[in-house]
This record gives C-alpha cells, sequence and structure tokens, in this order.
C-alpha cells in the first residue's frame, strides 16, 4: 500500500541536511510553538485574570449587540491503553520515531483489524459518564481520504451508528468568572483510531511522517451546540479533562495532545432562528487560549454583521495565534468533504449486553460533578468546592481526612493554602507528600483542643509534609505543646515588663500599640508556644493596671 | 481491501463488459472494482428507481481516488463503468426491504476483541526496509500542506 500511495508522486530534487526548526503542519508559520511539559497531574491552570462576572458580562454584551454566539465543540480523547486499538503495538509518548509499529497499523496489504476489548469499555465507561444512550450493536466504518499520515487511505471509524449518544455534561463556572451552573448537550461518543504524525521542515521541500501514533485509540465527543461563551466552552473542555482522569481512560493532555479541541463558532442575530455561517478553529493549546480564541472570533464576527459584512463570514478553518491573539484563515472548506464512508468489513460489529454495561456501571468512581454536590451539601463555599473537586487525587485526600474526623471547612482551608502552595513549589501531587489524611486530621484536632497554636501547626504540617511522620511525634520531638497555663504566662509577662521599662512608659503615655510588642517578646520567650489569647488577655490586664 | 478485489474477480462478465475483469491489479484497475454512490453509502437511491443506478462523476471519482487520468481515458472508461454500474442496477430490482445487509463474511462464534496487552513486532526492520524514502527515524515524503 505505501508503494500504491507514493506512485504519483515527485521525488524531491534536492536532499537538504536537516536544517532548521520542524513544526507540525497545523502551525502557522506566524510563530512557532514549543511544547510545554506539563505535570501528567497539574490540572490546566487558569491564566489571564479577568474581571468578575466576565462569563454572564460577555454573555450579556453580545445580547446587548444584538447576537447570540453558537458554540460547538469536538473532543478527541486518546485513550490510555496499553496497545493500540486494532495491533497488539504498545503505544508511549516520545517514543523513538517509527518504533511502535507492525504490519497491521503501517496498513500493510493482508493485514486485519482487531479491536482491543479495553477500547470498549473505556468507551462504554465515558458515554456512562456522559449520561448517554449506549448503544448495544454498533459498527465500524471506514472514513476514506488520503494524507501521509495515514497509512491505510482510510481512518476506522464510527460513522451512522456510533457507541453512545444524546448525553450531557453538567458543570460549574468557576466562581472568578462569575460562577453558575451549566448544563451541555452530547450529541454522540464514537470509537475510532488516530493518525500518525506529520512534521515538516521550515524550509526544506519534503515532510516526515512518524507512524507511532497511528493506530492509537481515540473517543470523539460530538457536543450540541449548547455553549454561548468562550468560558462556557473552556470550562466544558476542563470537565471532559477531569471526567476522563476521574475515569482512568485518559491522562487527557492537551500539550501532549491526549485531549484535543476543534471549536466551531457562528453568530446569529437574537432571535433569528437560523444559525449564521459556522467558522471552525484549531490550534488551541489550552483552555484558557480556547477561552480566548472564541470570545475573539465571536467579536470578529459580530464586527463583520456591524459593518454590513456579514457575507465576509465564511464556513472555513482558522488558526488561533497565540502571540497575536487572533484568529487567522488557514484554509477555505472546498465544499463538504467527501468521505465514501461505508461499513468496514474487517471487523464485527460491537455487541453489548446489559450485563457488561452493569458491571461496568457499578466500577465507576464518583464522578466530578456527584462531589461537587456533595460538598456543596456540606456547606462549603463554590470556590472550595471547586477547588476540591477538580483533582481526583485531591478530592480523595480531602475525604480521607473528613473520615478520620476532621471538620470540613478546616481541612478544606489547610488542602487550599498550605497544602496546595507546598504541591506547586515542589511540582508534587497530593499523594506524592509524605503528609497522610490521618495526620491531617490529627493536626486540626490538636489546633481545635488547644494542644498547639496555629501557627505552630503550619510549622508541624511543613514537617509532616516533606519528611512525614506524625503529629504527636513532631510534637514531642521538637516541644511544642501549647503553654496554656496562665501562671506560666503571667511569670513571662512580667519578666518581659520588667525587661522593658521605656516601652512599657510609652505604652502608659498612651502608645498603646505597643501591646504588639510585647506580645512579640513573650511568644519569643516562649518559643512560639503561648496560647495566644491568653497572652493577650493577661498582658492586657498586666498593663493597664497600676 | 483484498475482499473487494477479489469481489471485483467474481463479477459475471457479460457480453458488454470486455477487458477490465482481466486487467492485472496495477493501481489504477482499483477503482474499476464497484463503487457505491460517491456520497455516503447508505443504501442506494430509491431515488435511482429500481433497475437504475447514478453512474458517478468520473473527476470527481479519479480526483477523489487521487489517480489522475488523460481525457482520452475519461472517454474510455466512463462507459465501462457505466456497465458495471449496471449490473449492480439490475440488482436494484429484487425488494431487499425485509434482509438484513450482508457486511461481511460469517459470524465470529466468541469474542472478536483482543485482549491489552503489548507484542512488540519482532521483524521491524523488514517495515524499514520495505519503505522506499526513508529518513532515519522517519518516513520522508513530499511536502504535504492540506488535506485537500
Amino acid at each position: 500500500m505505501a508503494l500504491t500511495l507514493l506512485r504519483g508522486m515527485r521525488t524531491p530534487v534536492s536532499l537538504r541536511s536537516n536544517t532548521g526548526l520542524f513544526f507540525n503542519v497545523l502551525r502557522p508559520r506566524l510563530s512557532h510553538f514549543t511544547t510545554r511539559a506539563e505535570s501528567a497531574h497539574a490540572t490546566e491552570p487558569k491564566a489571564v485574570p479577568k474581571s468578575i462576572q466576565l462569563a454572564t458580562k460577555e454573555a450579556a454584551e453580545q445580547k446587548t449587540q444584538g447576537f447570540e454566539a453558537i458554540i460547538g465543540i469536538e473532543t478527541h480523547v486518546q485513550l490510555s491503553t496499553v496497545t493500540k486499538a486494532f495491533c497488539s503495538c504498545p503505544y508511549d509518548y516520545g517514543s523513538q520515531p517509527n518504533s511502535t509499529i507492525c504490519p497491521t497499523c503501517m496498513g500493510h496489504p493482508g493485514t486485519l483489524p482487531v479491536l482491543n476489548e479495553k477500547v470498549v469499555e473505556c468507551a462504554v465507561k465515558l458515554g456512562l459518564a456522559l449520561n448517554c444512550e449506549i448503544s448495544m450493536t454498533s459498527k465500524f466504518d471506514r472514513k476514506q481520504y488520503f494524507y501521509p499520515d495515514l497509512p491505510k487511505g482510510y481512518q476506522i471509524s464510527q460513522f451512522d451508528i456510533p457507541i453512545a449518544k444524546k448525553g450531557y455534561v453538567d458543570l460549574d463556572l468557576p466562581v472568578e468568572f462569575g460562577g453558575g451552573h451549566r448544563k451541555f448537550g452530547i450529541t454522540r461518543v464514537h470509537m475510532e483510531e488516530d493518525a500518525g504524525k506529520l512534521l515538516h521542515s521550515e524550509s526544506g521541500s519534503y515532510s516526515q511522517v512518524d507512524l507511532n501514533r497511528a493506530g492509537v485509540p481515540l473517543l470523539e465527543i460530538v457536543s450540541e451546540p449548547d455553549m454561548r461563551t468562550g468560558i462556557e466552552a473552556a470550562e466544558y473542555g476542563a470537565e471532559l479533562q477531569r471526567i476522563v482522569r476521574y475515569l482512568g481512560v485518559s491522562n487527557g493532555n492537551m500539550q501532549e495532545g491526549s485531549l484535543r479541541c476543534d471549536v466551531n463558532v457562528s453568530v446569529r442575530p437574537v432571535g433569528q432562528s437560523e444559525f449564521g455561517t459556522k467558522v471552525e478553529i484549531k490550534n488551541m493549546n489550552s483552555f484558557s487560549e480556547i477561552n480566548r480564541a472564541i470570545d475573539y472570533e465571536i467579536s470578529r464576527q459580530i464586527m463583520l454583521h456591524k459593518e454590513g459584512q456579514a457575507d465576509q463570514i465564511v464556513q472555513e478553518t482558522r488558526l488561533w495565534d497565540e502571540s497575536s491573539q487572533k484568529t487567522f484563515t488557514m484554509r477555505k472548506k472546498e465544499g463538504l468533504a467527501d468521505y465514501r464512508y461505508f461499513p468496514e468489513p474487517d471487523l464485527p460489529e460491537v455487541v453489548l449486553t446489559t450485563d457488561y454495561i452493569d458491571e461496568i456501571s457499578k466500577s465507576m468512581p464518583e464522578l466530578p460533578e456527584a462531589k461537587r454536590r456533595r460538598y456543596e451539601n456540606m456547606g462549603l463555599s463554590m470556590q472550595d468546592v471547586l477547588f476540591l473537586a477538580n483533582d481526583d487525587n485531591v478530592a480523595h485526600f480531602f475525604d480521607s481526612t473528613l473520615e478520620h474526623g476532621a471538620d470540613a471547612k478546616l481541612a478544606c482551608n489547610w488542602i487550599m493554602s498550605d497544602i496546595a502552595a507546598y504541591l506547586k513549589n515542589e511540582k508534587l501531587s497530593i499523594h506524592e507528600t509524605k503528609l497522610t489524611p490521618l495526620e491531617l486530621s490529627e493536626l486540626i484536632a490538636s489546633i481545635k483542643n488547644g494542644t498547639i497554636s496555629g501557627k505552630i501547626g503550619k510549622e508541624i504540617l511543613f514537617e509532616l509534609i516533606a519528611k512525614g511522620g506524625t503529629v504527636k511525634g513532631v510534637i514531642e520531638e521538637k516541644d511544642l505543646v501549647q503553654i496554656a497555663d496562665p501562671a506560666a504566662i503571667e511569670a513571662m509577662v512580667d519578666k518581659v515588663i520588667a525587661d522593658n521599662p521605656k516601652q512599657l512608659e510609652q505604652y502608659r503615655a498612651g502608645k498603646t500599640k505597643l501591646q504588639g510588642f510585647f506580645a512579640g517578646q513573650v511568644m519569643k520567650t516562649s518559643k512560639g508556644k503561648a496560647n495566644p489569647v491568653l497572652l493577650n488577655k493577661i498582658l492586657g490586664e498586666k498593663l493597664n493596671a497600676k | 481491501m483484498t475482499a473487494m478485489l477479489s469481489a471485483a474477480a467474481a463479477i459475471p462478465r457479460l457480453r458488454l463488459v470486455t477487458r477490465p475483469a482481466a486487467r492485472l491489479p496495477s493501481a489504477r484497475s482499483n477503482w474499476l472494482r464497484p463503487l457505491s454512490s460517491a456520497t455516503h453509502v447508505t443504501p442506494p437511491a430509491a431515488a435511482a428507481g429500481a433497475g437504475s443506478l447514478e453512474p458517478p462523476d468520473l473527476h470527481r471519482l479519479a480526483n477523489a481516488a487521487r489517480i489522475s487520468l488523460t481525457l482520452q481515458e475519461v472517454e474510455e472508461f466512463e462507459p465501462k463503468i457505466r456497465q458495471v454500474i449496471d449490473l449492480f442496477g439490475q440488482l436494484q430490482a429484487v425488494d431487499l426491504e425485509s434482509i438484513e445487509p450482508s457486511l461481511r463474511a460469517g459470524t465470529a462464534t466468541g469474542s472478536s476483541l483482543r485482549e491489552d496487552k503489548p507484542e512488540t513486532f519482532v521483524n521491524r526492520d523488514a517495515i524499514v526496509e520495505a519503505i522506499p524514502s526513508y529518513d532515519d527515524p522517519y518516513i520522508k515524503v513530499p511536502r504535504v500542506l492540506n488535506k485537500e
């Protein structure tokens, strides 16, 4: 098959050595993009601080201009199965090019695909998580087109009978963007295989193909055109990422390419029932880029409408350029592509039983939406809820801490502040530190019952998270028990007052702020162990007496 | 794909059909095997009526198949393709409404799924050998920009 592919091609006139940088073919020449390393555990950072109420503000703005935007998203999720979809080649991101290949995924004649059972499992899991109807029977089809990264000349996909359809996803918009609950429809979920990678040199007259990725299983998720603003679209993407990570079907890394979103945007005057011309946007590498790209495109289209140039909006694919913060035409769509779909004769129908689906349903973890509702019912603020439910590991840690008896709000505070800061600094995930949920609950309890002060608690936390151990152990080792005996504190206060006659005079003369100075001195003497409330009470009495 | 080729060879030869089936399986003759309508395939046209099928737009078909034809070849092949399509058109006369489409041979007894267990293909060298234009470690191809 490789031979038929190359028959019509001209051989390059000169073979240049590898000069220049290599770009993924979809990147425009306007700027080049370096891959950003992302910790597999870190969730997508929401950069670009915007003013509050922006989501609703933007939607309102659109309306005041008389338009509304219709946004739909197609997402491709690369499954983290051990082997490819239709052959037993392993797949590892970053392998030496053209090393994880075999005649089947290379599309050599005489080879036949055999479906990986894990792919079906992942598809059903995701379908259930997205509240879809699962098709008891579905089939594969061939989507035919020619491209160097597509070895067989067709992609095995599912055309008219996908494995799941008619679902929805619930999510909450981030507080800093105005908050609010949304529900977006899912049209379908289907199984297909990925193509290889095509790179082409900046200067050279040739391109290069790496087929490691050819045949890797994908799930394509098509949304209903329910989103109206960039932030809604970005949050939809983030929720899909959360879900696939919770389920363990994919690591959902946009940077690695295991989560890819293509967005379709159109605008129409409010009240009009027909959709406007749809424009596809590609090349967004993070959720914040999705947000900004869509908002830009919406304004661009509204602007054209207002200038009476609505006909300038054509059905096309545009690329987002992060450096200039604009979308650019990639190519005009020359009519619909003719993929000549027909049923894949080499693969049998995928037949599911209700037992199979029930089994999978029972094995599903608690999903982000369920977690958010549960945390909300605990009385936590929306901000807390969104933070905790964002990462499955964090939610699990939090739940475990509560199981040991800790108070929800306090546990949440510790996790969101000191612990989160440490994780960010050290680039770790919460379950990679030495802190255990049991010890966190111990810490909270110790502060609550007065054994240690809050400030000391922070020190202990740092010990535990970096070196492990137990709260009791650290307290003993470092002699951190809070001093709460009034007599002991009195003694210290007396000494500090006696040692600082000048400040005492100033205080008596009216400089009452100096109480802080005295308190500090007592704290120093007590090595931070004096109970602050008691200290200030006794100090106040002593300073104001006489 | 191989299944389709053998199907083409098995078409009964009517007197109108001259040579095509006898031709060697070069890349060109691949497209002589019957393709159903140019757009996606769901059962062809009730629209065309029983007994006839729309022949494909040859230019569009050749373009989709990435096969370049001279004007003479287009003229030559058009009637031959029409003949092949007409063969299938004759099949339209049969009432198949209540019959399940026979999409593939046989039914698998037992599971047709594969365990998610890795196996490294041992003869990678042979694959690499077969690549006509290899620029270690990549397959070298002419510069391509668009999918169209």
